[in-house]
This record gives C-alpha cells, structure tokens and sequence, in this order.
C-alpha cells in the first residue's frame, strides 16, 4: 500500500516559521528524514495559504524536490496555491482535495485534467461530512461520474471517504469500513485515501498510535490503497510493510467474529485485541480503553 | 404463525445504590431492562424525586417556583422541612448557590456548617450540589465531607478537573459521588474509570450526565442517557452501569419561558400552569432516558410525575 507522510505542514512548530522565512533547511530535513522512514509520497500541506498561496506552493514544492525525489501530494484548499505546485511538480503528484461543494469541485477537475495530476476526492458535499456509508457512497458516484465527463480516468482517483475521531461518534467510525467495503463495487478502478490520524482526534498523544495503526489494518482487509499517515510511527510501517503479519491476522480474525482469550495474546496483541473492539463499537471508547 | 413481539436482549444491570441512612435511606438502580420496558425485563427500584432547596435566598426566581416555598426561603433548613412535611419529599437536593465565587462567594467552612443543620434537621438522604467550579468545588465539599462524616450525603458534582481530591474525601468519609461530564458518553465512561482507579467503590458511585430542559437541548442529553443505557445494558459495559442523576429543576426553572408573565406574552397563556409543565415535561423526558433520580423543584410538577410513574408501572 501507499503510505503519504504527513508530517510537512504548516500548522507544525518548525515547519510553520521556515515556510514563513523560506527557510530551507527545516523542510528539507524533515522530507529526507519522512523517506528515510518508508513513505512513498510527501504531503506538503501549506494550509488555507489565503496571502500569496501561489508563491508558497511554488517554492516549498521545489524546495522538497531539491532534496528528494518522491511524489508530493499537494494539500491546500487555496486553488491558485494548488495550480502553482502542479505547474513545477516533476513527478505525476495529488491534487490534496477535492471536495463536492459545486463552487470547487469544477475547478479542481480541471486542473486535474490539465496537468494530468491524481486528485484526492474528498467526500463532503454541499450539506459537509457525509451521514453514514450510503451518503459516502453517493457521494462517490457522483464525483466520479463528473470526473469521468471531464476525461479524467477512474486510476486518477482517490476517493478519501472522511476518517472521524472515535471519541466523537462511533458510528461514523464504523461505516467508514462499511464504505470500505463497498468501494471497489461502486467505483472500479478507483482509488482510496484517508486521513488516518483523524481516527485519535481528542486522544491523548501518546495512545494515538494504537487507534492509527489498528483502524489502518481494520481499512487494509477492504482493500485500502493509500493513506495518509505520520511517517515517524515506526510500527505502524512495520505493520503495513508486512513485518508484523501475526498482529495483522489477529486484527482481522477478530474483524471476522473471532474472540480471542486475552491472556493467551501478548501484551501488543492485548493492546491490539483491545482496540479493535473500541473501533467496531463492541465496546465504548473512553481515554482508558487500553487499561480496562 | 402467531405475530410475536420482538424483545431486547439484555446481558447486563444498572448497579443497585443505597442513599442515605437509616429507614429512609432509599435504593435505586438494579434495573435490567430499558426504562419502564418492564413488558421485557425488570426494574426493581422506581425513580426517585429529590426535592431541591437552595442555601440562600432565591433571585429572580419565576413567581411560581417561589409561591409553595413562601416564608422558608431565608432558612434552608425549613425549606427542607417543609418539602418533607408539606411535599412528602423523599430526598432533598440541598444547592450550595452562596458559594459560587462569581456570586456571594461563601467561604467552605460556613456553607458545611448549613449542610450539617440540614442533613441534621432531615432523615431522608441528602444531595449536596456545588457550583461547578473546581477550586471552589473542591474546598467546598472536601469540608462538607468532614463535617458531615457519618451522614452518607452524595456529593457532586464531581468532575475530571476536581475528581482526585473530592473522590478522595468520599472515601474517606464515605459518601456518595456524583460523576458529571459534559454531555459525552466516553468521558462519562473515563471519570468512570478514573474514579474507580482512584479507589470510589461502585456502591458510592452515580453519574450525571448534564441534563438541560426542553427547548434547551434536551434532546443531547436524552440520546447521550439513551445510549448509556444500551451499553450498560446490552453491550455488559461495567463501567457504564451506574443509576443517572438529573439535576433538571433548575435547567427548567431558569429559562425565559417559565419567567415571562402572562400580562407580558399574553400568547404563552397561564406563567404557573407553563412552567410546572414545563419542569414536570423535562423530567418525564429524563425518566424515559433513564433518568433514576430526579432533582425537581415545584410541588405540582413532582406530583404530576409521580402519576405518571405510578401509571406506567401499575400491574
């Protein structure tokens, strides 16, 4: 699977001033040190970038380029920002997002047909985050009939169904998978992306990554093709690169109904056991999931 | 094929809690079905009714709210007499207002003085309320506490911010604590937890899960009781199965509609009939959620509810 790293963007506390200086060095080390880890892409997420977008975008993307050859997906909802990274971009980046509000879905099409780039769909629509697994579902067919009148072929699709915080609402979490499921009926040929941290929104930092890594391998069973991740979880790469196949085979089994007797598991099985049960909603998450 | 009506499956039990001491200390909880489901399983203990009493006098109250308590809102501890002899109350909610530190600011060591004259005065268990603020909250009921021991009070509301020290008080001299989150089922469960890391047995435990009255958001607050109760109940979440407290008289009580008169708004007809409605309607609404005790306020809308609780559950 494609792993997208996250990590360069704007909101960090030494990513957000170099952008501000235009300061190489920051960037650059944080890029090599993302593909060091095992990330196929790089994210560039520059925000909002509302003053002088198009100058930002332009320069951070041949800044990284500079220092590495990945693919950069290029996250900004500033359209002129986006049109900048593409026109220096060497190799075929992600246009990092899509949504389905009519003012900006025609506008991305169209680059993405211009500059022949990939593009992320973001499944939020003219009334925002999508209800349940049908409204995602909807809202794929949709994007992607209009993609594919503007000639832009379902292999250049990503379709990013919206991860949400599991301390907020469970049921998203599940028909998350449950869209999952259905993707690859509904949409041949397309792609699939998330926006995996989302999943530990509001958790304490330093459980995060159990709720990143589990709900990956959860996505992983239904085919996931990308998502995009922290490039320093070292387990969670491990996990996805295939070095961990007993924890994702027990992540799995217990997907399918299996009840394994805990204190036959190791203690990263327990913690895995654990989480997977948080994350289908057999049992309510509270900060504690892991301890109880 | 004769039609069968479908029946929930319950695998697990609110816990039961005992209130107070002596012959009118009161159990609720034990139940192992949805509220007043009694077609499908049990509910052994009915809701109960405390009555709430305020420590100083009440300001800007509605004229209706006022007019049963006449002549005894100076005194709470007549106050709380009067709801025994005069309301048949079977618990008394006593609301620790003066020490709120944007308002009269009192001082914990006289506030636990009045808490002792109620809970002395009375024989039925006795809430005590604070204000919500975690340094106030904490000075305030740690005192009361002490000068209560051997008076099984339950105390909140206890929040993550001040859970370490007023839990500790509980146990230390056992009483009761009032868990209280913010409307959100998984912090509800947290405090849960974190209260019995702490060492609060589960007998000296209820939650509130921040109630408000209707036209104010109830409807959060009846879904997030709602699916309480289905994980506590159906999905055997141990740390969720604890009785609810709903502290909603004053949630009723303080909004506009209750307080415009009618010479004001003559379109919201009759200011005493539309507010004990409105509290009696609020409450039913929490019962029905799963509410196991309710804090109420004007002696027409308890009894409205009692009815109401008599009818759904009469043979």
């Amino acid at each position: 699977m494609i792993l997208i790293g996250e990590n360069i963007n704007i909101m960090s506390l030494t990513i957000g001033p170099a952008f501000k200086e235009r300061n190489p060095g920051p960037i650059q080390e944080l890029a090599k040190a993302e593909v060091e880890s095992g990330v196929d892409y790089l994210d560039l997420n520059i925000g909002p970038a509302r003053k002088a977008g198009g100058e930002l975008m332009e320069w951070v993307v041949n800044t990284v380029q500079e220092a590495e050859s990945k693919p950069l997906s290029l996250d900004t909802t500033n359209l002129v920002a986006m049109e900048a990274g593409l026109k220096v971009a060497r190799s075929k980046p992600v246009i990092n997002s899509v949504s389905l509000q009519p003012d900006r879905m025609e506008q991305g099409l169209r680059l993405a047909k211009q500059y022949n780039a990939d593009l992320i769909s973001l499944l939020w629509g003219a009334e925002g985050m999508p209800r349940d697994a049908n409204e995602r579902a909807m809202h794929a067919v949709n994007f992607v009939y209009q993609a594919n009148e503007m000639g832009i072929p379902n292999e250049n699709i990503w379709i990013d169904p919206i991860a949400s915080p599991v301390s907020v609402e469970i049921n998203q979490v599940k028909a998350l998978i449950e869209f999952m499921a259905m993707l690859a009926d509904i949409a041949p040929g397309c792609k699939s992306v998330v926006g995996l941290s989302n999943i530990s929104n509001g958790t304490p930092t330093h459980l995060r990554p159990w709720l990143n890594r589990t709900y990956l391998i959860m996505m992983l069973k239904h085919g996931l093709h990308s998502a995009i991740v922290d490039a320093f979880d070292t387990d969670l790469i491990a996990l996805v690169r295939g070095k961990k196949p007993e924890i994702v085979s027990l992540i799995h089994r217990i997907m399918d109904g299996e009840k394994p007797d805990l204190a036959s598991l190791s203690e990263e099985e327990v913690k895995y056991a654990k989480t997977v049960r948080v994350l289908t909603g057999e049992s309510l998450y509270s900060h504690s999931w892991l301890t109880i | 094929m004769a039609f069968e009506i479908p029946k929930t499956t319950y695998n697990g039990k609110i816990k039961e809690i005992k209130l107070g001491k002596g012959d009118k200390a009161v159990t609720i909880g034990g139940e192992s079905s949805y509220p007043f489901y009694l077609f499908e399983s049990e509910m052994p203990h009915l809701p109960r009714i405390a009555m709430d009493v305020y420590d100083c006098p009440p300001v800007e109250w509605a004229e209706a709210a006022l007019e049963p308590f006449a002549g005894v809102t100076d005194d709470p501890v007549a106050w709380a007499q009067k709801c025994l002899k005069d309301y048949g109350a079977e618990m008394i909610c006593l609301q620790l207002l003066s020490t709120d530190p944007n308002g009269l600011d009192r001082g914990a060591d006289e506030a636990a003085e009045v808490v002792k004259k109620v809970a002395e005065a009375i024989d039925t268990p006795l809430i005590v309320w604070g204000t919500a603020n975690h340094d106030k909250d904490t000075e305030v009921l740690r005192r009361v506490a002490e000068v209560c021991q051997d008076k099984n009070l339950i105390l909140g509301p206890v929040e993550e911010g001040d859970h370490k020290k007023i839990g500790a008080a509980a146990i230390g001299y056992h009483h009761t604590v009032i868990a209280s989150t913010p409307i959100d089922i998984n912090l509800a469960k947290q405090l849960n937890i974190l209260l019995g890391n702490l060492g609060v047995p589960d007998e000296l435990l209820v939650m509130d899960p921040t109630v408000s009255g209707i036209g104010y958001g109830i409807e959060y607050a009846y879904s997030v009781m709602e699916r309480m109760r289905m994980a506590a109940l159906t999905q055997q979440d141990e740390k969720l199965q604890f009785p609810i407290i709903c502290n909603i008289a004053k949630e009723t009580w303080k909004t506009k509609e209750t307080k415009i008169s009618e010479s004001e708004n003559p379109k919201m007809g009759d200011a005493k009939k539309r507010g004990i409605l409105l509290e009696a309607m609020s409450a039913m609404t929490m019962l029905l959620a799963g509410g196991d005790v309710l804090i109420m306020r004007h002696p027409e809308a308890i009894k409205l509810v009692r009815e109401m609780i008599a009818e759904l559950t009469k043979a």
